[in-house]
């Protein structure tokens, strides 16, 4: 059906499929519209029943937006911020990182023994139990202390000849993705109890700017190492290996070579990843409570505390969305010419 | 090629290191809470009681309700959103007049915050002075409980899942559609045979691995499913609408019954992982049949 797979079917079934194709999208937008003409109405416009347009249905009035930036609705400003703040930074670290890590996946060879892994699950759990219930750490102690000697541990296990299967980059991979079918309620909520028990050590971390950020990082992390990994296998080895035999450090390669080739493929997942922090509602439920609480959760407040003010609501859901929509099109322009195609495969 | 190079573990190490501390960690310690009775109010101090929770959340109704208002959610909503993100990827694919500006339409639903879609989705489905309910009346059909009948808030809550996510399904089928090669449908034109055959001989069995990755993750994605219901119903009316994460959230969050809770959460990715090799397990002879 590539190219020209409707001219197979009569006039009519050609019109249906336009007419099926044109509902679903005027199901999409609708409520887009609605959303929009709301946020301008007065109260009285809202009460009396749906009106559609603009002007002629009713007189628009810019009053929602001045009450929100005023600050009426809860601090609008700052947590539009806060927002801004942590969702740009989360998606440049992560998306960093992540792509730090994907050309490793992409380039380099890695051996892992399975029995390394168990002998870190091991020993982290068992050392965390020793650590808290016989030598009497508290909780968030034992496991910082566990962590390093089953980390250490592990790698040094990795270089004994021990029996089982040795894991390499495709299991590597599928460890990263795999980490995005947890339920995220299993580490929100204890993420959210080990923060508050870091906390009482003095070090806060719940509804701190550093709290959020990393665990917005970790949960960005495996979409940023997937997506990246097919961006860079499309690189061509050829310019890496001219460039080898210059003597040019693999760190140079990456940062001088790779890099700017697949700027578009950053520049895809850093937006993606930007659309996912912004957006995200749990951990931020978990995490923030007044300083730091993100866009998301001041919207989704805005329904329990003042009843059905719906210009109101709208004009706030609208500050959410807008920033999302702009998104939307400069993503859907990079869709046009083919670029995300190479992350599906 | 493969290189060996030192430096590739100052490439790999920072992301493994962070994803390690953010699940690991939390991984373990909810772990060995689910075995303890540990309450933050009344401050009781903690009590190793094995597999007690796990017991009794087996046997509270609550648990099983949430269970299956969350499969019912998630196998409505993925259903409807691969049929109807497949069929207009297929419009699209076919260069329907206006395709061009459907793109961008078509893309939004999925970058907004489910949060906001809900709240307007609230407005939408409000009885009295949403649009939806003067649409209907136009039928006869006046002031329907869209949020405050339990069937009714079901069905409003999939529409809602669906109007999101079905873009997700059009952006993948429709970039898997531009990998078919052309040549296979030159040939069944010369054997004549019809768009309905072409579809079902050529086209379906081609995109089954894009399309059984399409539904896995979105039937993954939908078990977790939490701010659209947090919003439209707080799980209401009663505990019809509660899902898995929600009654996680009222258990660990609104009684700070910690290990219950963690015992919960383990459950809940039991249960994922089961659903999760069933599928797989169920659609592998399929895909190897293709190869």
């Amino acid at each position: 059906m590539s190219g020209q797979g409707l001219t197979g079917l009569s006039l009519w079934s050609r019109r249906l499929v336009a007419v099926g194709v044109l509902a679903w999208c005027l199901v999409t937008v609708f409520p887009l519209y609605w959303v929009v003409v709301t946020a301008f109405k007065t109260p009285p416009g809202v009460v009396g029943g749906p009106t559609y347009l603009p002007f002629i249905d009713f007189t628009p009035t810019l009053q929602p937006f001045i009450d929100l930036y005023q600050g009426i609705r809860g601090e609008f400003f700052r947590t539009f911020l806060n927002s801004t703040i942590v969702g740009l930074s989360a998606a440049a670290i992560a998306t960093t990182i992540g792509a730090m890590a994907a050309y490793a996946l992409v380039r380099f060879e890695f051996k892992v023994r399975l029995g390394a892994g168990f002998a870190f699950f091991l020993l982290a759990l068992g050392g965390y139990l020793v650590f808290n219930n016989t030598l009497g750490f508290t909780r968030p102690q034992a496991l910082l202390l566990a962590f390093p000697i089953a980390l250490v541990v592990a790698i040094v296990a990795n270089r004994l000849p021990l029996p089982g299967p040795i894991l390499g980059n495709e299991d590597i991979l599928f460890w990263f993705v795999s980490q995005r079918m947890f339920p995220p309620i299993v580490t929100a909520f204890a993420l959210y109890l080990l923060y508050s028990e870091i906390g009482r050590l003095g070090f806060q971390l719940i509804d701190s700017y550093v709290g959020l950020t990393l665990c917005y990082v970790a949960f960005s992390l495996p979409i940023v190492v997937w997506l990246m990994r097919d961006f860079f296998e499309a690189v061509p080895i050829e310019v890496e290996e001219a460039a080898m035999v210059d003597n040019v450090p693999s760190w140079r390669i990456f940062f001088g070579i790779v890099v700017p080739m697949s700027m578009n493929g950053l520049l895809a997942t850093f937006m993606i990843t930007l659309a996912f922090v912004w957006n995200e509602f749990l951990f931020a439920l978990f995490l923030t409570n007044s300083r730091w609480q993100t866009l998301p959760i001041l919207v989704a407040g805005q329904n329990s505390q003042r009843g059905d003010e719906w210009w109101a609501i709208s004009a706030a859901a609208l500050v959410a969305i807008v920033p999302m929509m702009i998104m939307a099109g400069l993503l859907s322009r990079m869709m046009r010419s083919g670029l995300l195609l190479g992350a599906i495969k | 090629m493969m290189r060996n190079d030192p430096i590739k573990h100052v490439f790999i190490w920072p992301a493994v290191l962070v994803v390690l501390a953010i699940s690991i960690f939390p991984l373990i310690y909810s772990l060995t809470t689910s075995f303890l009775s540990y309450r933050l109010i009344p401050p009781i101090p903690p009590r190793v009681v094995w597999l007690g929770n796990y017991a009794m959340l087996l046997q509270e109704p609550r648990f099983w309700n949430a269970i299956f208002t969350t499969t019912l959610i998630a196998f409505i909503a993925v259903g409807l959103q691969y049929a109807i993100g497949f069929s207009v990827a297929l419009a699209l694919n076919a260069r329907v007049p206006g395709e061009r500006l459907f793109r961008v339409a078509l893309l939004l639903p999925m970058l907004l915050a489910p949060v906001a879609v809900a709240l307007v989705a609230r407005m939408m489905f409000n009885p009295t002075m949403g649009p939806l309910n003067q649409f209907l009346s136009l039928f006869g059909l006046v002031n329907l409980p869209f949020l405050t009948n339990g069937h009714w808030a079901l069905a409003c809550i999939i529409a809602v899942e669906v109007w999101q996510w079905t873009p997700f399904v059009i952006l993948m089928m429709l970039a898997g559609l531009q990998t078919l090669p052309e040549d296979v449908y030159e040939a069944a034109e010369l054997e004549n045979a019809s768009a309905w055959q072409q579809f079902w001989g050529i086209t379906f069995p081609m995109l089954l691995p894009i399309s059984a990755a399409v539904v896995f993750i979105r039937l993954i994605e939908s078990y977790k499913i939490m701010d659209t219901v947090f919003v439209m119903t707080g799980g209401g009316p009663g505990v019809e609408t509660e899902t898995l994460t929600l009654f996680a959230y009222q258990e660990g969050f609104k009684k700070f019954n910690l290990g219950y809770t963690s015992a919960l959460s383990f459950l809940f990715l039991i249960a994922i992982t089961i659903i999760g090799v069933t599928y797989l397990a169920l659609l592998r002879p399929h895909l190897e049949k293709r190869r």
